[in-house]
């Protein structure tokens, strides 16, 4: 019995320690949630909510973002600011807004412990769009004042 | 000298007490072997529509008319373990990251394997060619204009297209897979 209750105490410990001090990973992944909280609009969601939320989906990147996009009918290899992506955010949710999940996370934190690197399926509900937008993407991450903050965002070819 | 009966006067001999047969269908007999089950039951599901059966609901139309959007059906996981990916499969890949066992993809392409590794695959017209040689394809029914220069399939590789190829070319996914994207065969 004597046991089992520490084993118990040792499990609880352990998880608290996980709870308390999660690792970069985790940190990154639990970040992509919000970003994807951010950027999704829900139903009856009014005016202020929607610019809000673009200005959250700002904070997630860094002031300068290299953009590589090579999608069917969009391409894209330049570098935005922070403040274009939250005019685009602004533009998309005003249009009708976004719907964004992320799936699958998958990071691996560089070993300087400064960067990381995120690849992600994103599923997203485009405007207009019938069905939704599924893409592998990269995320490259900088950590910037104690915060993860996207400086690199490229599409993958699932197949070549 | 009179006998004390400490059984109400309902109670009869092989008969359950009243509330009793809602504790024995819900309990069972012995609820000690009752719970073994149920851990067995819940722990089965898990290791097998996590790890083996992975239960899929098909988005969109490329798979048409094999499969209909928003149908249900399985990934084997296992399907592989023995032999190769066969033309005509129909297979879940992986968009991306690496295959790791115990971590099942949230999203999968689902598509049919045409070309083995070492072939060359082309569409002419509409018609899909393998080194040269046009395929026969009854899961293919709508018109199809599509034309595509041959490519040919790395060693390690399986070229997977849609059924569905009266859609445009340009919304159709499709290509060369890597054998590592594949994550299992589809069972239905």
């Amino acid at each position: 019995m004597r046991f089992v209750l520490v084993l118990a105490v040792a499990a609880l410990g352990v998880w608290l320690w996980l709870v308390l001090f999660p690792s970069p990973e985790k940190v990154i992944a639990r970040q992509f949630e919000k970003l994807a909280q951010a950027a999704s609009v829900r139903p009856g969601e009014g005016f202020l909510p929607r610019m809000a939320g673009a200005q959250r989906v700002g904070g997630f990147f860094s002031t300068n973002v290299e953009i590589n996009i090579d999608l069917p009918g969009l391409q894209q290899h330049d570098t935005m600011s922070r403040d274009d992506i939250v005019q685009k955010m602004m533009g998309a949710n005003l249009a009708g807004g976004l719907k964004v999940k992320f799936p699958d996370i998958n990071v691996t934190v560089d070993a300087d412990k400064a960067t990381a690197q995120a690849d992600i399926t994103v599923k997203a509900r485009i405007p207009g769009e019938q069905d939704m937008m599924v893409q592998a993407m990269k995320f490259t991450l900088r950590k910037t004042g104690g915060k993860w903050l996207i400086t690199r965002v490229q599409t993958v070819r699932t197949l070549s | 000298m009179g006998m004390i009966d400490h059984d109400p006067p309902n109670a009869r001999p092989g008969r359950a007490r009243p509330g009793g047969w809602l504790r024995i269908a819900v309990f069972g007999r012995n609820p000690k072997v009752t719970l073994a089950r149920v851990v067995i039951l819940v722990v089965t599901c898990v290791v097998v529509f996590k790890f083996v059966l992975l239960p899929i609901r098909v988005e969109g139309v490329s798979m048409l008319p094999a499969y209909n959007d928003k149908s249900v059906n399985f990934v084997n996981r296992l399907a592989y373990l023995r032999h190769e990916p066969r033309r005509g499969d129909v297979v879940g890949l992986r968009l991306g990251g690496t295959n790791v066992f115990y971590r099942a993809p949230g999203v999968m392409y689902m598509k049919r394997i045409v070309g083995l590794p070492g072939e060359t695959v082309a569409f002419a017209d509409g018609h899909l060619l393998i080194n040269g040689a046009a395929l026969d394809e009854p899961y293919e029914k709508g018109p199809c204009n599509w034309n595509f220069a041959p490519v040919t399939v790395g060693s390690n590789q399986y070229f997977v297209v849609g059924d569905n190829r009266s859609m445009p070319r340009d919304y159709h996914v499709f290509g060369k897979a890597r054998k590592e994207q594949i994550v299992g065969k589809v069972l239905f």
